[in-house]
């Protein structure tokens, strides 16, 4: 019995050795190109203007205002390339000042900007919180302070931001940044309907502004269980702008929720490159079964694996909808959504915890989000539908 | 005032999730030690390479492999210059070997040889690494040393130490703490024990009389569970088969409830058939503790043999302490007692839990 016990745990350990280099990472085999011209990879074409500005900024290292429109365009390149080289650009850009308690008010933004990019809220809060008290007058910075004080659940901090900016900018600005905070505190049906009003009532104006209103009303929509207006308003958004990942996400949410996965699919084909758009390509592709399935799921692995291997708790959003919905894994699924909602408190994260708390039968695990939801007094189709296979009262 | 398309614009970019389309920069460095040198290769993303020295020479934004053969030589002169070995304190002697291209998932990589000869066996060593974080504040540098990654964040320099053998231990404390703390785990192995010092000769039972029968009947089923749950444990820690875990624990207190029906009914007499069988189940419980623990994916095999070896001694601490007991009240009542009642609560404690956990 032993000597079999002993032959089965080896051969068990010799079968894991030949599996478990595919979880290594090992070093990949190198090769040499036949010909000198072959391309070997593409870099942004050289902006003689970006060179100059840099070989100024290295003869006077203590420009500042040299190095802010230089991180400024990192940052903007960030928004446009999705590619985070970008960000870690602009920070070392601004080094001299990064670590300063009281740096210059246009590093401040700055700053604020890339730690919120890197989720780190706490950080992107105490700063602009320094610089809504500098310029209380800087619409971006009331804005952005909005946005991160509704992420981390400081509901009165962000209308108190989204109120400052009435006079500043225009109205459908102050409503569409206003609109989440009703929404949550259970007032979608009149955020809706003013938002509408609003939109409608602005043909033109900035594409930027109203693509942002569209993708909010579709929010607004989607939480009131009518996916068809928050899918319609969503592809007026993407005509305004293609590019809106973040538009193009939550339709391909709103196609999955309706079952028309393979819908959402094709919306996302071609786009993988964005983790985000990946993640639910995958799961889209994994629900039909779908020519791509195998492939993508392979990359999100490895992405997943990636960014373990750097440390980065970035993407905990997408790892826990991949864990639920592709690796059937509820129990990592919740301990993430859960890592998660330690970190940002938006709808779509609670929405996430419930529906892992739910998938692994732990009702416990969703008290949390339940507290959040009575606190609040928030309606949302998918987080009530949750809520009610939990057993939760309101 | 800035103008209200940046301010939209911004808040957009706010409101989403960080949507990001390529890896953040990284560069890997693996080294093995073997005596006083170490061998290995530093790879870095031939677009990080051209922002810290300029590749690109014609500034086209294509990077050809003949502008970049070209600038072999700068790039070593950059590695040399931010790259540092040491031997418990003492400088080692590195070499940069020819580069040539490797593809990662993001792209094409310069792969650099590096070796380097210390003056002793190093015991640890401190790797100073400064690249590209100058430009890059986000850059990453992954040193592999040893089956160990670290994660240099910046400049300063970090320290691997080569004889850690500290992992291996926690996760054999781990199975022991893992044995002792799963409840269902001690039950079904107590359902399968209880009876053993209690024999069927030809058609009827009686107290087993020799100690010795009695441990060699205890050692086969012991034995026979460990190379079950061993087995699936593996299988399943390395992805080979991977179970939903409402399935695995709702059968794992199904097998409790077997091995306490077992011992009322008397079905199986051959008791480590029971343990192989419903013990292929037990080990894909394990398999998900040792995943939740954080698999190391370059110790695999060791942490698996820890924590197995961790959940072997875990159970023989319990045999070792209850079989002594058992031989010397199997005569008694109190046996007939534990037997028959203490089955019987274990069979509807675990049917209780099977429904719990379905139902989960």
């Amino acid at each position: 019995m032993l000597a079999l016990g002993a032959v089965g745990l080896a051969g068990a350990l010799t079968a894991a050795a030949f599996v478990a280099p595919e979880r290594v990472a090992a070093a990949a085999a190198t090769y040499v190109p036949s010909r000198p011209e072959v391309v070997v990879a593409t870099v942004p074409t050289r902006d003689p203007d970006e060179v100059a500005a840099r070989r100024s900024l290295a003869a006077a290292p203590e420009r500042v205002e040299l190095a802010v429109e230089l991180a400024r365009d990192d940052v903007e390149r960030y928004r446009v390339l999705s590619d985070p080289r970008y960000l870690g650009r602009a920070q070392a850009t601004l080094a001299r000042w990064w670590k300063l308690a009281e740096p210059p008010p246009d590093v401040l933004f700055l700053r604020a900007t890339i730690e919120q990019a890197v989720h780190e809220f706490a950080e992107a809060r105490a700063d602009l919180d320094r610089l809504v008290r500098l310029r209380p007058e800087d619409a971006q910075a009331q804005l952005t302070r909005a946005v991160v004080a509704t992420v981390t659940g400081d509901y009165a901090a962000a209308r108190q931001s989204c109120r400052a900016i009435a006079g500043l900018v225009s109205a459908i600005v102050v409503a569409t940044c206003e609109a989440p905070l009703d929404a949550i505190a259970g007032k979608a049906d009149e955020a809706y309907a003013r938002l509408a009003t609003l939109v409608s009532a602005t043909r033109g104006g900035d594409p930027g502004v109203r693509g942002w209103a569209l993708t909010e009303l579709a929010e607004l929509a989607y939480m009131r269980g009518d996916s068809d207006a928050a899918a319609a308003h969503l592809r007026a958004g993407l005509a305004l702008d293609g590019e809106d990942a973040y538009a193009r996400n939550l339709l391909a949410d709103v196609l999955m929720a309706t079952g028309r996965s393979a819908e959402a699919s094709s919306l996302l084909a071609g786009r993988e490159p964005i983790d985000s758009h990946l993640v639910r390509r995958a799961i889209a592709e994994h629900e039909v079964h779908g020519r791509d399935e195998a492939r993508l799921v392979a990359a999100m692995r490895e992405r997943i694996a990636a960014a373990a291997e750097r440390g980065d708790r970035v993407h905990l959003r997408e790892e826990a909808r991949f864990a639920l919905a592709v690796e059937l894994d509820p129990a990592r699924a919740l301990r993430i959504a859960r890592d998660n909602w330690g970190m940002q408190k938006e709808l779509a994260d609670a929405r996430l915890l419930a529906e892992a708390a739910v998938a692994a039968g732990d009702r416990e695990a969703a008290a949390p989000v339940i507290a959040w939801a009575r606190a609040t007094g928030v309606r949302d189709a998918m987080l009530d539908r949750s809520l009610a296979r939990l057993e939760v009262t309101r | 005032m800035m103008r209200a398309g940046w301010l939209a614009v911004a808040a957009c970019l706010l409101v989403a999730a960080p949507a990001w389309a390529h890896k953040p920069s990284d560069a890997h460095l693996r080294l093995d030690a073997e005596g006083d040198a170490l061998t290995g290769r530093l790879d870095v993303a031939v677009r990080d390479l051209d922002g810290a020295i300029g590749l690109d020479g014609d500034g086209n934004g294509e990077i050809t492999w003949g502008e970049l053969s070209a600038s072999a030589p700068r790039i070593a002169e950059y590695v040399a210059q931010r790259l540092a070995i040491r031997a418990d304190g003492t400088p080692c002697t590195e070499r940069l070997g020819s580069g040539a291209l490797t593809e990662l998932s993001d792209g094409a990589y310069w792969a650099l040889p590096v070796s380097a000869r210390c003056t002793h066996e190093p015991r640890s060593i401190e790797i100073a690494y400064s690249l590209l974080f100058d430009i890059d504040s986000m850059h990453r540098g992954l040193a592999h040393v040893a089956g160990q990654t670290v994660i240099v964040r910046d400049a300063r320099p970090v320290r691997v130490a080569l004889d850690d053998a500290t992992s291996f231990w926690s996760f054999v404390k781990e199975g022991v703490w893992h044995i002792w703390m799963g409840t269902d785990h001690i039950l079904f192995l107590l359902c399968l024990i209880l009876p053993a010092v209690f024999q069927r000769r030809v058609q009827r039972w009686s107290a087993a009389d020799s100690l010795r029968d009695v441990c060699r009947e205890v050692f086969e089923i012991v034995t026979a569970f460990t190379l079950a749950h061993s087995i699936t444990l593996v299988v399943s820690a390395v992805g080979l088969v991977t179970l939903p875990s409402r399935f695995v624990e709702t059968a794992i207190a199904l097998s409790v409830v077997a091995a306490a029906l077992n011992n009322l009914l008397r079905t199986v007499d051959a008791r480590w058939a029971v343990a192989f069988a419903l013990g292929l189940l037990h080990g894909f419980g394990f398999s998900s503790v040792l995943i939740d623990l954080g698999l190391p994916s370059r110790e695999l095999i060791g942490a698996l043999l820890g924590f197995n070896l961790g959940v072997e001694l875990g159970q023989a601490a319990i045999v070792v302490a209850l079989l002594p007991v058992l031989f010397w009240i199997r005569r008694t009542m109190a046996y007939q007692a534990l037997l028959w009642a203490g089955s019987g609560a274990v069979a509807i404690i675990a049917m209780l839990w099977s429904f719990e956990r379905f139902a989960a």
